[in-house]
């Protein structure tokens, strides 16, 4: 392998990489504004100069592949010199307003800045200010903000397929937006403020509700289909204030849709039911677990039920579920996605990452054997396990039980509700439609009176062994 | 236009200002037109064509300098995608006026120039860049090149040979970066005209990603020339080592004969440029300064205009020859203000992509707006060119240069004019 | 949709789309052309070229706006471009341009009243050595003086401008 001298240090590369990548394996950070690893090279914003020997002018890293014998510095007085520049320029129409942007915290601007500005301002002038548009439900702009990076726009049009984000004007009065305030179009909108490196795009769901030290990050999977981008629930005392996609070149890339990036939302949802409910005269009444389970124990030993399984549940849920099944010789069937029944009927529903199937695990149901709902019950009890983000069938039976998450508006058909935890109060594992692998983690604990589906099972099946011994 | 006279051994300048001269007879009965392409396209390879243009050391006449035979033999001999050569007439850095007399007086000297040049890339459609602003010329060209067409000099099988070329016109609209080759190439694929990132050069990705050489008109026009006499004789028309042929100068500001002039490569001192060709000084006046290669250029005082005007020897003295265009000042100028005027328009016409060009510009006329109007200290002329180093060197294409060069050079070599301004000796009239 | 532009817009790009490799090249082309219809370039006109050219809308006032040539204002039916550059600022033009707004009873930017003349400050055109010069629409007016220039604005007046 090719090698070359980064800070003395010798690393090996592959060709074509740039500096950027091959300094950071030598543990040499370069720091970068444009620059994006999932987007076009456009070396504009000046920040990531290193000095190669042999050329007289600082080079940008982002632009410059590794070459063989190549001797680079990061932080000779020429590049701190040129970095700092870059910087002040940078700052010049700043409004320097961190005490009341979101971004603080986790702004590229903030951090290079404290790692490779000055501490002082020569720049008296007046500052360049902007009136913004509003573009649509998902981002709040604030051009003042803006250091032209233009990673908005390339994401647009390379990545969301979408030349919606554009500069308008050129050089110092350059508006980087959507024209006539026109809304956002992409599905991908949420994109926009990750990559953003100030806080001139930011998430208006996210807006002035948490300070980005505050959260707590927990490595997940998104539900919100079969593709399973990979993201950080971020929560702090117990609630999540937000879902990031981080990277895996595998699946996701660096990005997420803003149907998974929300989908969180319901699990906070004030119309969650967090209590067991029985049906008293047509209401839902809260009852206690042990009235709750009496009821279900009493539809189980009946022998007249059958199970139906989100395909929103993990692995470990569903192999608990189905041999609890096998045991008292339940059916057990699979629902999920109206009209994607099966992965032969699942498929990417765009170019970029949704996919048809709109549950996480579609694939692990059928690894494990388990049918589609036919549509048709045979027995009077249905018990219906969901994760939260399956789409109830219409099922016709004379009782419908239902076990996990569920909004009071899906509880219209139910006798029974037991509530259980949704996708980030829970481990486990779902299989994509790839056929990978993937681990959900517990991020926040659930609310109420919630169960896991296993601990139900077990209080159906120990009261029930214990009924037989005494009798 | 004033009344010019050709000095000897001229190419082009006893062929201008007559607007007669522009037609097609004229070509080929005065100035043995399209007698070179032909020979090129029956006698010669493209290798030979680049060779003779090597020898001929052509130098860019667009700014830079860089050998034009050196440009074409880097496109690839071997290309699954189609090749273009592309003609910079974006003629947009001020003072420079000479492309245009081209255009206007021998647009056919300009299409046999990118026939010969085509055909030594490979090149089955070339394209015109022009910039908006010259109306009357892009109708003039597409004129010439109808005229061609219809004479066979374009189109399929080129004077009987086996080579095609088409040939269009596309005309910029008010940007002075497009002159800058890889903004004009993006100004040409329908996109902003803002320079891209380089490597890849034109030479392996240009025009529509494809193989591309950017030569500018005059390099261009001169082809035939060289092809007709050979590359040895116009090496040796140049008076210099490296340079070949002559030049187009554009003579402006405060002379009394402002022109466009032709020289020898390396043939005359600036001082004789503006005594012999310029008649001298506008008014009798001093001489103060002289920007001697487009406003990009570092400015020269009055004791250093006994230079030989070209390439390497102006480079020796701190400041560049650019497009040739010759901007000469007088002793009454307010050198203060002159700065602000070229540093608003490098403002004005920064694309704004990279940082140091799109905020260093705007602050610099800020500096120089502040010391005009009385309200600069000191330190903000020492600001002024620490920004102007912050900006040279450091950006993405080579506006960032050319916005930082006069402000460096102006306050080097005129300081006590900006101090007078910070110290209230000077008023804003 | 209905267009704003003629059917001669769609003529005149027709014979050009074969000059180029792609359509998005004809972007520059077709903007000079919409702007020769109303003498600037509406929304409608920027909406219609996106359609022609197959963009989104935001693309081609991305390009329009990037250059100074393609009106994205209503400007008079005869624009006077004073290049207030180097060489022509060393001829004079600074005095030129406060003569025009005098006389026209404008500022540099704006337009007239009656609509007849809009004026601006125009870098560098390209006549250097015939400085000081404007542009009067498409026309080159070069080696001015304040009595050409007055000259120039009072036919104008009087005789109006031919399309």
């Amino acid at each position: 392998m090719p090698k070359c001298t980064i800070d003395g240090k010798e690393v090996e590369f592959t060709a074509g990489e740039n500096l950027i990548k091959v300094a950071a394996r030598a543990g040499v950070e370069i720091p970068v504004f444009c620059y994006h690893p999932g987007l076009s090279v456009v070396a504009q914003c000046r920040m990531c100069y290193v000095e190669v020997e042999k050329m007289p002018k600082l080079q940008t890293a982002c632009s410059t592949m590794a070459g063989e014998g190549m001797v680079v510095k990061t932080n000779s007085e020429n590049v701190i010199k040129g970095r700092a520049g870059t910087m002040e320029f940078l700052l010049l129409n700043h409004p320097l307003d961190c005490p009341i942007c979101d971004k603080s915290g986790e702004c590229d601007l903030q951090n290079n800045s404290f790692g490779y500005g000055n501490a002082t301002m020569r720049h008296s002038e007046e500052r360049r200010t902007f009136v913004d548009v509003d573009m649509g439900p998902v981002i709040e702009k604030n051009m003042n903000r803006c250091i032209h990076c233009t990673r908005c726009i390339r994401f647009g049009d390379e990545i969301a397929g979408i030349h919606e984000m554009v500069a308008v004007q050129r050089g110092n009065n350059i508006d980087i937006t959507t024209i006539d305030g026109k809304q956002l179009q992409t599905e991908y909108a949420g994109n926009y403020s990750d990559i953003c490196p100030t806080g001139s795009l930011t998430l208006k769901d996210f807006r002035f509700r948490k300070r980005a030290w505050m959260l707590k990050k927990t490595a997940s999977v998104c539900e919100g289909c079969s593709k399973g981008c990979n993201i950080e629930v971020q929560h702090e005392g117990n609630v999540v204030y937000r879902c990031v996609p981080i990277e895996n070149q595998q699946i996701n890339k660096f990005w997420m849709c803003d149907e998974g990036r929300f989908n969180y939302r319901y699990t906070q949802d004030p119309t969650r039911v967090l209590e067991p409910m029985k049906r008293d005269a047509g209401e839902l009444i809260k009852a206690s677990w042990d009235s709750a389970m009496e009821s279900f124990r009493a539809e189980i030993s009946a022998s007249k039920v059958s199970f139906l399984v989100g395909t929103d549940l993990t692995l470990e849920e569903m192999a608990t579920i189905k041999e609890f099944a096998g045991l008292s010789k339940i059916t057990v069937e699979h629902f999920g996605t109206q009209g994607v029944e099966s992965t032969a009927q699942d498929g990417p529903q765009d170019t970029i990452l949704k996919m048809k199937s709109k549950t996480s695990n579609l694939n692990g149901a059928e690894k494990l054997g388990i049918p589609a709902y036919s549509g048709k019950s045979s027995t009077d009890t249905v018990i219906v396990f969901r994760g939260g983000r399956a789409v109830l069938p219409a099922i016709k039976a004379k009782k419908v039980i239902g076990v996990g998450v569920f909004l009071a508006a899906d509880t219209a058909g139910l006798s029974l509700v037991l509530p259980g935890f949704s996708f980030t109060e829970k481990d486990g594992t779902v299989i994509n439609h790839m056929g990978i692998e993937q681990k959900l983690r517990r991020a926040v604990l659930p609310g109420g009176r919630c169960k896991a589906f296993s601990e139900v099972l077990m209080l159906a099946m120990n009261k029930k062994a214990l009924a037989g011994a005494v009798s | 236009m004033s009344e010019v006279k050709a000095s000897e051994g001229s190419l082009f300048i006893q062929h201008f200002f007559k607007d007669s001269n522009r037609a097609l007879s004229y070509y080929l009965e005065k100035m043995n037109g399209y007698q070179a392409a032909k020979r090129v396209l029956t006698e010669l390879t493209p290798d030979q064509v680049i060779d003779e243009v090597k020898k001929a050391n052509l130098r860019g006449r667009g700014g830079a300098g860089f050998p034009t035979g050196m440009k074409w033999s880097f496109i690839p001999k071997q290309s699954e995608k189609p090749k273009y050569l592309v003609c910079n007439a974006d003629e947009s850095e001020p003072g420079t006026c000479k492309d245009r007399q081209i255009m206007r007086y021998t647009p056919h000297l300009l299409i046999e120039g990118l026939v010969i040049g085509s055909y030594a890339i490979g090149c089955k459609h070339a394209y015109i860049y022009i910039r908006g602003e010259y109306v009357r010329e892009a109708k003039l060209l597409d004129e010439a090149i109808q005229e061609a067409y219809a004479k066979g000099y374009l189109g399929q099988g080129i004077m009987g040979s086996k080579f095609d070329l088409d040939i269009t016109v596309h005309r910029g609209a008010g940007a002075y970066i497009c002159g800058e080759e890889t903004g004009l190439l993006n100004s040409l694929e329908g996109k902003r005209g803002e320079p891209r990132v380089k490597p890849p050069f034109p030479a392996t990705s240009g025009a529509f990603s494809c193989p591309t050489a950017v030569n500018n008109v005059e390099s261009l026009a001169n082809i035939p020339f060289i092809m007709r006499m050979s590359g040895e004789s116009f090496a040796k028309m140049g008076k210099i080592d490296k340079s070949g042929g002559t030049r187009l100068i554009s003579l402006s500001g405060h002379v009394k004969k402002p022109g466009v002039y032709e020289v020898m490569a390396g043939g005359m001192t600036l001082r004789q440029i503006i005594q012999d060709l310029g008649g001298g000084m506008l008014g009798d006046k001093r001489l103060k300064a002289v920007i001697p290669g487009g406003s990009s250029a570092p400015i020269l005082t009055a004791d250093e205009i006994d230079v030989i005007y070209d390439v390497e020897p102006l480079q020796k003295i701190g400041t560049m020859m650019g497009s040739a265009a010759i901007m000469v000042i007088h002793e009454d100028t307010d050198l203060v203000k002159l700065l602000l005027r070229i540093t608003k328009f490098y403002a004005h016409e920064s694309c704004g992509q990279c940082t140091p060009c799109r905020e260093g510009c705007h602050w610099m006329e800020s500096l120089l707006h502040k010391m005009i109007k009385g309200e600069a200290k000191m330190q903000d002329l020492d600001l002024l060119v620490e920004v102007a180093q912050n900006i040279g060197g450091k950006t993405l294409c080579a506006l960032g240069d050319a916005a930082a060069g006069p402000v460096i050079s102006f306050v080097k070599k005129f300081r006590p004019e900006f101090e007078a301004y910070i110290k209230g000796q000077k008023k804003y009239a | 949709m209905s267009t704003p532009l003629s059917n001669k817009f769609y003529e005149e790009m027709k014979k050009l789309e074969s000059r180029y490799p792609n359509k998005k090249a004809l972007i520059l082309p077709a903007l000079h052309q919409a702007q020769k219809e109303y003498g600037w370039l509406p929304k409608e006109s920027l909406a219609a070229v996106a359609e022609y050219i197959g963009v989104h809308e935001a693309q081609i006032r991305e390009v329009a706006s990037f250059y100074t040539m393609y009106n994205l204002k209503p400007v008079g039916k005869m624009h006077l471009k004073i290049c207030t550059n180097v060489a022509c600022c060393l001829r004079g033009a600074d005095e030129l341009m406060g003569f025009a707004e005098k006389k026209l009873e404008i500022e540099c930017g704006e337009t007239t009243k009656d609509g007849l003349f809009t004026l601006s400050e125009e870098e560098c055109l390209g006549a250097c050595t015939a400085a000081p010069a404007m542009m009067a629409n498409d026309d080159y007016v070069e080696e001015l003086d304040i009595h050409k220039l007055n000259a120039y604005i009072e036919k104008i007046k009087e005789g109006g401008v031919r399309s």
